[in-house]
């Protein structure tokens, strides 16, 4: 036990060492603030961030890109409070629960103290965040080693099942619509058994199936841009920020939510795909519910802000425990960390810390000293961000396009994952007008190879016979999930159809009379 | 967000949409070779996935269909005006707005030089968008243009198109 503990100490030990080059802090640092900026901007997202920062890591070496990428995330997430607090448009959905308190406390006068709340429980959620994941991820590799087949194939489809459920609102079966499309994309090209060319239409370039990068840059790149530039937006910056640094005695107060929405962030992120802005709105929603001050809630109370920032910015540790043990992305942002370090040739997953021991530290380390720096940054950037949020949208984001273009087609070097880009920007478009939530296909389309072949390896092995599951406790256990997480999105959406029908019926009605 | 009442007519063409999808994927998986037996060829898993599909359509269809959504895809073809639509200023601009990426994607970018096809890309857009004025519209579409390449290629040496 002792020598296990020791050598766990020295392998961190080793890891905190590789950090503290000037380098690595100089990358952290400018990675962090341009997270900040990138997210404070209204219609830029932290996975928009990372779809458009991603393309800077291709040439880094792997230690900086790491630290790049996670400062940037990091950076992001927090940076989402600026815009929901200062013109009430939250920069990334996760600082939409934020907005709720925020704003109302910048047009009472209080905009900088609701801003250095949110900064200040952004880094208390995060440090929550890094202790459980530290502590939890090696307990989760422990059981992810037990994983076989089965227990890969039912972990895909839960995944991907439980996504749907969360990520939409009473409709589930839109997110596994989605969820299983994300499948299928991944069926594209050759079949990793018998190279098999699977839905390819004779053309050669879908031989190598359709890569994950330009599929999730067109998603959540060209898809927000359509969706920020098809209406003009005005907005109105409501006066200048001062006092940003809240007094002692508020923070002491903000401990109890802190804490509590930081552990709610945690497993929230833990869920596969769930991401941020669910983190925070669930945190908001039991502070309303349980705390002393829950009444306050949503008329200008600081207690609010801390929920939403604590457990958004806690959210991003918790993304992290399932990507490293299973290489199941908890949150969207983190499936585009994933995509990055594969291209790094880093396959997360049970095998890691075998493979890699001091990874689970490094990242780790650097979720820490970027959270310090977004400590840092956010307060000091506070003031002049009234400035950078005057930027006109209908300026930047047609800049965007070039950027996301270069991304695409950086990361395999081929002129057609530009078309892909394209291809998926609209129908992300789409979707989204439709109400279909993009987490299920990215996560479908990262789990979509894990599935197809563990489900017949595991079908081979067992001769078409589903009985060995039983004796598989893990795999009955996320069997009985799966079967659950069905038994309620059907009652949900049924319940959903019992809701409109009355109200459709009336309108439809309605309307005949009128015409 | 579109409008909860027109949801359920979209929802229905969804739901006819994958059942047919998923008949599609259905017929391709049976039509891919079986090396041993079914269970372990390539179109077992799209064979499954075909299935679903058309599971999830029905149901979507069913959910729509006691929304009303057929009596208001029938009453939206009734009063179906396509010059009203391309009037709305929103529908227009998204069109316009796909219409220039198609074209920077499709036909400038590998054509031409990338710095060239971004600055006509970047000043037919702000243009469109009347981002600003014509002077700042031109100085912004070259500057940046120059800016994105050099920075990519000079400082991290990453590829351009």
């Amino acid at each position: 036990m002792l020598d296990a503990f020791l050598h766990q100490a020295d392998i961190f030990f080793q890891a905190l060492g590789a950090q503290f080059y000037l380098t690595n802090i100089l990358i952290l640092a400018g990675a962090t603030l341009m997270g900040i900026v990138v997210g404070a901007i209204p219609g830029l997202t932290a996975t928009m961030a990372l779809a458009l920062l991603i393309n800077l890591s291709y040439g880094m070496q792997f230690d900086l890109a790491i630290t790049f990428l996670l400062g940037v995330y990091v950076g992001a997430v927090m940076g989402g409070c600026y815009s929901a607090i200062m013109i009430n448009i939250p920069g990334t959905p996760s600082a939409a629960a934020t907005a709720l308190d925020g704003f109302i406390l910048a047009k009472q006068g209080k905009g900088g103290l609701a801003i250095g709340t949110g900064v200040i429980t952004s880094f208390f959620g995060m440090l929550v965040s890094i202790a459980f994941l530290i502590f939890l991820t090696p307990f989760i590799y422990t059981i992810a080693l037990k994983f076989g087949q089965w227990e890969f194939f039912l972990l895909a489809v839960f995944g991907v099942m439980i996504c749907g459920n969360l990520s939409t609102g009473m409709d589930p079966i839109k997110g596994w619509v989605v969820g299983f499309l994300g499948f299928f994309t991944a069926m594209v090209g050759l079949d990793k058994v018998y190279a098999y060319p699977r839905f390819t239409f004779g053309l050669l370039q879908l031989k190598g199936g359709i890569s994950l990068i330009p599929a999730l840059i067109g998603v959540f790149g060209i898809s927000e841009i359509l969706m920020v530039l098809e209406k003009e937006v005005p907005y109105k910056i409501l006066g200048k920020i001062t006092n940003v640094i809240p007094s002692w005695k508020i923070i002491r107060s903000l401990i109890p939510t802190a804490i509590r929405s930081g552990i709610i962030g945690v497993g929230i992120g833990a869920v596969p795909g769930a991401g941020e802005d669910i983190g925070a709105w669930v945190a908001y929603d039991v502070g309303k519910r349980n705390s002393k001050q829950g009444y306050k809630y949503g008329t200008g109370c600081l207690e609010g802000v801390a929920a939403a920032e604590t457990a958004n910015n806690a959210v991003i540790g918790g993304a992290m425990i399932p990507l490293l043990t299973l290489a199941v992305p908890g949150s969207p942002p983190a499936a585009m960390f994933l995509a990055a370090i594969w291209l790094h040739g880093v396959r997360p997953g049970p095998m890691l810390p075998i493979e890699n021991p001091s990874f689970l530290y490094e990242v780790a380390i650097v979720l820490l000293l970027a959270s310090c720096f977004v400590l840092v940054w956010g307060l000091i950037v506070a003031k002049p961000m009234g400035t950078i949020l005057k930027l006109k949208r209908e300026i930047l984001m047609p800049i965007i396009l070039p950027l996301t273009v270069i991304g695409a087609y950086a990361s395999g070097i081929r002129i057609f994952d530009i078309k892909v880009t394209f291809f998926f920007g609209i129908l992300g478009y789409i979707l989204r007008k439709l109400d279909y939530p993009m987490a299920p296909l990215v996560l479908g389309i990262i789990l979509g190879p894990l599935v197809d072949v563990s489900f017949r390896q595991a079908l081979m092995q067992s001769r078409g016979s589903l009985i060995p599951l039983l004796g598989r406790p893990i795999g009955i256990i996320l069997l009985v999930a799966i079967l659950l997480i069905t038994y309620s999105g059907f009652r949900r959406t049924l319940e959903y159809t019992r809701k409109h029908r009355k109200s459709d019926i009336l309108k439809v009605t309605n309307k005949e009379k009128i015409s | 967000m579109i409008k909860t009442e027109r949801m359920a007519a979209a929802d229905l063409v969804m739901g006819i949409f994958l059942i047919i999808f998923g008949g599609i994927v259905i017929w391709s998986s049976l039509n891919m070779k079986i090396y041993k037996t079914f269970l372990d060829a390539p179109g077992f898993f799209p064979f499954i996935l075909g299935i679903i599909f058309i599971g999830l359509g029905i149901t979507m269809a069913l959910s729509s269909l006691r929304r009303k959504g057929y009596e208001q895809i029938k009453q939206g073809i009734k009063n179906i005006n396509f010059s009203r639509l391309f009037k709305n200023i929103q529908f227009r601009r998204v069109i316009i707005l796909i219409a220039l990426m198609a074209f920077y994607i499709f036909v400038l970018v590998d054509r031409i030089h990338f710095t060239i096809a971004t600055t006509i890309y970047l000043f037919l857009t702000l243009y469109y968008l009347k981002s600003t004025s014509l002077i700042k519209i031109i100085i912004i579409s070259v500057a940046t243009a120059f800016l994105i390449s050099t920075f990519f290629t000079e400082f991290f040496e990453i590829p351009l198109p």
